[in-house]
C-alpha cells in the first residue's frame, strides 16, 4: 500500500477544456486561465491537512516537518511535505532532495503541470513525497484560494498533508495556513520565540486546534536556570504540548547531509520526533521530563558524538 | 547622504539578526557613537527585548511613520550607555501598513542625527524586508555555516541590488568545523562571494544574555564582547582583520587582537 501513492492519471488530471456551448456561456469573459480549477470532488475520506508555525525563524520549523514527515510514513501513513516557504525554499535541501527538483506549486497553480508531476518522491521512504515550492518567485503571488484548491487535492491522496511555513506573519504564512485544519506551534524556550509563537497562535484560525513543539531545549541550562523550563513556556504559551525535544548538535550534521534525524541510532532529538509523531496519530505516549535525566542523557550524549564523528572520519 | 545606515538581514530567521543589530548597537555606542537602532519587524517585535527596553514603549516606527510623533518622542534612549537609542517596531500592526517610501524617510531622518542607523530587519523577502531595505546604503549580512542559512543568505543578496554586503558568519563551531561536520568560514565567504565582516561562534552565553535582555557586548568581560568590538570598529572604516575560525586558532588570535597589536 504505501508503494501505491500516485492516484490513477485520470483522477488528478484536469477535464479537457470544454467549448462553451450555449450562448450564455460564451457571454462570460473566461479569466486568464493560469489559474487552476480543482478536478473531480474528493472521493471517500480526505487527508489531514497539518501546518507548521512559529513566527521566528530558525526555530526547527524545516527539520520538524521533514522529520514528522518521515515518521508517519514509517508508521505506515501515505504523507506530503509541503514547502510553503516561496522564495526562499529549504525543505528540499533538508531532505536531500534538492537536486530532484524540477517543478513546484506554483507550476501547479499555473497550470504549467499536473500535481503528480510536481511532487518528489523521499529517496527512501516510498510514501513520502515532497511538493516543492518555487525559489525565484514571490509568496503574494499565490492566492489563498489556490492554496485551499491544492492542499484539499493533496488531501485526497494523502493521509497526512503536512505544510511547511515560511517565517512571519505575512502573505506567506497567510497562505502556509489557510488550507490547514489543524496547526503545530514550534518554539525554543527563548523569549523571543515564545513571544512569537503567542503571537502567530493568536493569528491561527479560532477552530482550528494548534498543538505546541518546543524544540532546542538545553536539560543543562535549564537546570542551571539561564533557560526557561517547559512549565515556563506552557505558562506563557497555554497550548496543548504535543512533544519536547532536546538540542542535538548531530541535527546540523544530519540537516547539511540531507539526511533525517530520526535515523540516526541513540539521537535523543529523533526519538523526541518519533514520539511526537506517534501522538499526532493518537497514541497515548508520555512526555519524558529531560531535566531529570541529566547525567546519563549527557554522558551518553557526549560519548555518542565522539564516536560517531570519530567514525564518520575513519 | 552620510552611508551611514545599516540593514541587518539574512533570509532565514533565527539566524541572529536581532542579537547582532544589538550588540553591535552597544559596541559603536561604547565606541562613542550615536547609534539608532531601528526594528523593522512589525508585528513580531523583538530588539526590545533582546535590550530590556520592552517596558519603554509608547510611541513606534509606525506612529512616527504616518507623523503621529516626532523621532525623539519615539526614540527609546538606553540609561546604560550615552549614545544608544531604540525605534521599537509595532506590535499589534502589520508589515503592510507602512510602506517602502515611509521606511526610507524614517532611517534618513534618523541618519541625519546619528552617526550610525542600524535597522534590524524581519525574516524573509516579503513586505517586511523591501522596507528595511528601502532606506538602507548598506548592508550586513548574518549568516550560519549551513547549507539552508547560506542559500537564503545567497537570494538575499541577490535582491539588496548595488548596495555593498557585508558577511556576518554566526554560531561558527569550532569543533564541528575541524570534524568537518560544518563549513569553515572561508567556504562560507566563497559560496557567498562577499567580504566578512565578522565571525562569531556559538556560545550559551547568548541565550542567557538575550533572556535577560542584556546583550553581551555590554560586559567586556564576556568572550563574545570583543568580537563585537572588532566587528563594529570594521563597521566604521577601520582596517583591523575580522576573526577568522580556524581550528584552534580563535581564541589566540582574538586575545592577539584585544591585547593590542594594533
Amino acid at each position: 500500500m504505501s508503494n501505491d501513492v500516485h492516484q490513477p492519471q485520470e483522477i488528478l488530471a484536469l477535464p479537457a477544456p470544454v467549448p462553451p456551448t450555449t450562448e450564455e456561456a460564451q457571454t462570460v469573459t473566461e479569466p486568464a486561465p493560469r489559474k487552476r480549477r480543482r478536478s473531480a470532488p474528493a472521493s471517500g475520506t480526505l487527508g489531514r491537512a497539518i501546518v507548521i508555525t512559529s513566527g521566528k525563524g530558525g526555530v526547527g520549523k524545516t527539520t520538524v516537518t521533514a522529520n514528522l514527515g518521515a515518521a508517519l510514513a514509517d508508521s505506515g501513513k501515505r504523507v506530503v511535505v509541503v514547502d510553503a516557504d516561496v522564495g526562499l525554499r529549504n525543505l528540499d535541501v533538508v531532505m536531500g532532495l534538492e537536486n530532484r527538483v524540477r517543478l513546484h506549486s506554483l507550476d501547479v497553480i499555473e497550470e504549467r503541470c499536473e500535481l503528480d508531476e510536481a511532487l518528489v518522491r523521499d529517496r527512501v521512504r516510498r510514501s513520502l513525497m515532497l511538493l516543492p515550492a518555487a525559489q525565484n518567485r514571490d509568496k503574494d503571488e499565490i492566492e489563498p484560494e489556490d492554496m485551499i484548491d491544492l492542499i484539499d487535492e493533496l488531501r485526497d491522496t494523502f493521509d497526512i498533508v503536512l505544510i511547511d511555513c515560511p517565517a512571519g506573519i505575512e502573505q506567506g504564512f497567510r497562505n502556509a495556513v489557510v488550507g490547514a485544519q489543524e496547526a503545530i506551534v514550534v518554539t525554543t524556550p527563548e523569549v523571543s520565540a515564545v513571544r512569537d509563537a503567542d503571537r502567530v497562535a493568536g493569528l491561527l484560525p479560532n477552530d482550528m486546534p494548534a498543538r505546541l513543539i518546543i524544540n532546542r531545549v538545553r536539560p543543562q541550562l535549564v537546570k542551571k536556570g539561564t533557560m526557561m523550563s517547559v512549565d515556563d513556556v506552557l505558562e506563557i504559551l497555554r497550548l496543548d504540548l504535543v512533544g519536547v525535544i532536546p538540542d542535538d548538535k548531530e541535527v546540523i550534521v544530519a540537516t547539511n547531509r540531507g539526511n533525517p534525524v530520526i535515523d540516526m541510532t541513540g539521537s535523543p532529538t529523533g526519538q523526541a520526533l518519533r514520539r511526537i509523531a506517534s501522538r499526532l496519530l493518537g497514541e497515548d505516549v508520555p512526555i519524558p521530563d529531560l531535566t531529570e535525566r541529566k547525567d546519563w542523557f549527557s554522558g551518553v550524549l557526549s560519548k555518542l558524538n565522539f564516536s560517531r564523528s570519530r567514525a564518520a572520519k575513519g | 547622504m552620510k552611508g551611514n545606515i545599516f540593514v541587518v538581514t539574512s533570509g532565514k530567521g533565527g539566524v541572529g539578526k536581532t542579537t547582532t543589530t544589538a550588540n553591535l548597537g552597544v559596541a559603536l555606542a561604547r565606541l562613542g557613537k550615536q547609534v539608532a537602532l531601528v526594528d523593522a519587524d512589525i508585528g513580531l517585535r523583538n530588539l526590545d527585548l533582546v535590550l530590556g527596553l520592552e517596558k519603554r514603549i509608547v510611541y513606534d516606527v509606525v506612529d512616527l511613520a504616518e507623523g503621529r510623533c516626532q523621532p525623539r518622542q519615539a526614540l527609546i534612549k538606553d540609561k546604560r550607555l550615552p549614545g544608544l537609542f531604540l525605534m521599537p517596531a509595532a506590535q499589534t500592526k502589520d508589515k503592510e501598513s507602512v510602506s517602502e517610501s515611509q521606511m526610507a524617510r524614517v532611517v534618513h531622518t534618523l541618519g541625519a542625527d546619528f552617526d550610525a542607523v542600524l535597522i534590524d530587519c524581519p525574516a524573509g523577502i516579503e513586505h517586511g524586508f523591501r522596507n528595511a531595505v528601502a532606506g538602507a546604503d548598506e548592508a550586513i549580512v548574518v549568516t550560519m555555516p549551513e547549507v539552508s542559512a547560506i542559500r537564503d543568505a545567497d537570494r538575499v543578496i541577490g535582491m539588496l541590488g548595488t548596495r555593498r554586503a557585508r558577511l556576518v558568519v554566526n554560531r561558527v563551531r569550532p569543533d564541528m568545523v575541524r570534524t568537518g561536520d560544518m563549513l569553515s568560514v572561508d567556504d562560507v565567504a566563497q559560496i557567498l562571494s562577499r567580504e566578512v565582516l565578522g565571525v562569531v561562534p556559538d556560545d550559551e552565553e547568548i541565550i542567557d544574555t538575550t533572556n535577560r535582555g542584556q546583550p553581551v557586548s555590554l560586559d567586556p568581560s564576556r568572550r563574545l564582547s570583543a568580537i563585537y568590538f572588532t566587528m563594529a570598529r570594521r563597521l566604521l572604516g577601520e582596517n583591523i582583520p575580522a576573526l577568522e575560525l580556524q581550528d584552534d586558532g580563535l581564541w589566540n588570535r582574538l586575545r592577539r587582537i584585544v591585547v593590542g597589536q594594533r
